[in-house]
């Protein structure tokens, strides 16, 4: 055995008894956490204190090593559809539960999963990450395929500009062993080729493209919305192959070219950025898996899969005359996300309630939006109702009340009659979907699903 | 009634921050009291009209502002020929910066400014993030403020107002710069605003948005209507400051 195999057969020999201590006292603070009735990071600092090479040795033991997904938008949707994918596939993956995208949570969620000897029975991971915390990760756990999704104005109040965003990513992404996987259509992330000497034929990492058409883009009310690269000559995209393109979309789903492959997806939620999410899985498998992906295994993965949380889920809810209705959650982060969800409304909404607290700091935004997709809205909601109601007044569509309270506002939409549609659109904030599905009694967090 | 033309300088790249807001809430204003308003974006390239009665401009990342910049410079004399003949000026963000003088980077290099407003901008290391409240001689100006830049006043430059709440200009506990009126030695009489107050500003703080629209009657000669039409647009404008004015101590102190 040459030195380097020895080293790579010792990183991958099961753990052991080194373990039993930290991570038992990691499962310990666990459980304590949960009779609290939370989900908590700590458990995974606490381990990770006690041994400091324990995620890097437990993800050591995936075949398929762990894949990293990172991007302004769309992170735990596509995490859970290349989760699903490779399940298709017949492999075991580990994932953390959407939202616990920190590394003191994703240590958390490994711990939960793991032996007591530090073994995790997996064939691969696949990791949502925070931008902001990827590459100081990566140091810790190394990613064999980093997939970055996209670039989109978001958070400049955490951020400051665009482009160091990007650069995070870019860096996050220089750090996979095996495979670079990204957008396109984004023109900053399309420009990683431009790192490497060779291009687009650069070796360990290679690199993958995923896309979409130009029929499909030009289709679009609004783009894809990524940020513009105006630090380059070249503002726009880089053109490339991609392995994955989305060639259509419909209500329902999308279809998507594989490597010479039409694989007919159905989205777990309506919209553009779905479709895409579908096709940056899709592409991510395909470089993963190799001769072993299958377009109608993938294909049978989207048809079974349930929305992510709070992103176009349907959630039943009783109005006030005791009729059954669902509440669909329309959910953003910032203006991107918002944009693209409300050009995937087929229709204008019979019933709206659109809501955003303090979660999100700065709305400066919502004036950038196209609001055409709305005809009303019934509630307006949260900490900002009252800028919201102000911005809406702009562009002239009818507000039915401001309430600021959400559990007020909550009891409006009761009152309100079943629609014929049969359903109540709920376009809300990160914090408010929380909010107000325990408020209509589902009280799960997200990261306890 | 008037024919007016605004000016949005940039909207593509000097426009991330809702800054379309602000020319709406112009827009919505002016036309309810009865006038038509042309708005022109100017991108690069393309040539100014002649006839302004506001150039609107907002905010951007620095590598956007670096894309302009060329652009902005080769027609600097004719931005400050526009003033000088009375157009109005307001300014957000790093939009105003490339209106004063320069603003100097982080890395010691600097960026040249058309010098239409009187102040230079220092790129700085610690970020403002909040709410912010400002005293002004149009009065109280809220909205919300994200920028790492001093601005600072040139000996006898007024600031927009006085801060009650926010970092503004980071030093004087002031906030913004305020130009009512002269450009070498021509009195315009019109104002020329900079500020970091975002939000986008005007939609929330009518008061201010029909201080520049009597700034700009006052050239043409018209005073500010307030049309009833106007009567939601004030009252949630009204909540939302009080929202802001309740919540601007505490909300983000620790962002």
């Amino acid at each position: 055995m040459n030195p380097s195999a020895s080293r790579r057969a010792q990183q991958r020999k099961p753990s052991g008894l080194k373990y039993f201590i930290p991570v038992v006292a990691g499962k310990m603070v666990r459980a304590l956490a949960k009779l609290r009735g939370g989900g908590s990071a700590f458990p995974g600092y606490v381990t990770t204190k006690l041994a400091p090479n324990f995620l890097r040795d437990v993800t050591h033991q995936f075949r398929y090593g762990i894949v990293y997904v990172l991007g302004s938008n769309g992170k735990s949707t596509t995490t859970h559809m290349l989760t699903e994918v490779l399940r298709g596939h017949g492999l075991r993956v580990f994932t953390n539960p959407s939202g616990a995208n920190l590394p003191q949570g994703i240590a958390s969620s490994i711990l939960a999963e793991s032996s007591v000897l530090g073994r995790l029975d997996a064939d691969i991971g696949v990791l949502e990450v925070d931008e902001a915390f990827a590459l100081e990760f990566a140091a810790v756990v190394p990613p064999s395929t980093v997939l970055v999704l996209n670039t989109q104005v978001d958070q400049l109040y955490r951020f400051y500009e665009t482009e160091r965003v990007a650069d995070m990513m870019l860096d996050t992404a220089q750090q996979a062993a095996l495979h670079i996987v990204t957008n396109r259509e984004d023109p900053y992330l399309s420009k990683i080729a431009r790192r490497y000497a060779d291009g687009d034929a650069t070796a360990d990492p290679d690199i993958t493209y995923f896309g979409a058409s130009e029929a499909v883009i030009a289709r679009a009310p609004h783009g894809l919305f990524n940020a513009t690269d105006y630090r380059d000559a070249t503002v726009l995209s880089d053109s490339h192959h991609a392995l994955a393109e989305l060639v259509a979309t419909d209500r329902a789903g999308a279809t998507i070219v594989v490597d010479g492959t039409t694989v007919d997806v159905t989205l777990p939620a309506k919209g553009l950025h779905y479709a895409i999410d579908a096709a940056a899985a899709l592409a991510t498998a395909a470089v993963i898996l190799g001769d072993r992906f299958d377009g109608t295994s993938s294909a049978a993965a989207f048809a079974t899969m349930k929305p992510a949380y709070g992103r176009g889920e349907l959630l039943d809810f009783t109005n006030r005359d005791g009729v059954n209705e669902q509440v669909e959650f329309v959910m953003f982060k910032n203006a991107a996300s918002l944009q693209l969800n409300l050009d995937a409304l087929p229709e204008p909404p019979q019933q709206v309630l659109f809501a955003i607290d303090e979660g999100t700091p700065d709305i400066s935004w919502i004036y950038d939006i196209d609001f055409a997709a709305l005809d009303h809205v019934d509630v307006v909601t949260g900490a900002k109702a009252w800028q919201i109601a102000l911005r809406l007044e702009h562009e002239g569509i009818a507000i039915g009340a401001v309430e600021p309270d959400l559990k007020k506002a909550i009891d409006i939409m009761r009152t309100l009659p079943r629609p014929s549609s049969g359903l109540k659109t709920w376009i809300v904030n990160y914090e408010i979907m929380m909010l107000a599905r325990k408020q209509i009694g589902f009280l799960e967090l997200e990261n306890q699903r | 009634m008037s024919e007016l033309t605004i000016v949005q300088l940039y909207p593509d790249e000097l426009g991330v921050a809702g800054d379309r807001g602000n020319v709406m809430a112009l827009t919505a204003r002016l036309t309810r009291a009865g006038h038509s308003v042309t708005v022109i974006a100017h991108e690069v390239g393309s040539q100014l009209p002649t006839d302004v009665d506001l150039v609107i401009v907002g905010n951007g990342p620095l590598s956007a502002m670096r894309n302009i910049h060329a652009d902005l410079l080769a027609n600097g004399d004719r931005l400050r020929a526009l003033r000088a003949s009375g157009t109005a000026v307001f300014a957000y963000g790093s939009g105003a910066e490339l209106l004063g003088h320069s603003i100097t980077l982080a890395d010691g290099t600097s960026l040249e400014g058309l010098a239409v407003l009187p102040f230079r901008a220092t790129r700085i290391s610690t970020r403002a993030v909040g709410y912010v409240i400002v005293d002004s001689p149009f009065g109280q100006i809220v909205g919300f403020e994200d920028n790492a830049s001093r601005w600072t006043l040139d000996a006898g430059a007024k600031p927009l107002g006085i801060l009650e709440a926010g970092s503004g200009n980071g030093e004087g506990s002031v906030e913004g710069v305020l130009d009512t009126g002269t450009v070498g030695t021509v009195v315009s009489g019109t104002v020329a605003i900079g500020t970091q107050v975002g939000g986008p500003a005007l939609p929330l703080n009518p008061l201010l948005t029909d201080a520049i629209i009597a700034s700009i009657g006052m050239r043409r000669g018209f005073t500010v209507i307030n049309s009833e039409r106007n009567e939601k647009l004030e009252y949630y404008a009204t909540r939302a400051r009080d929202v802001i004015i309740a919540h601007a101590k505490h909300v983000f102190s620790r962002i």
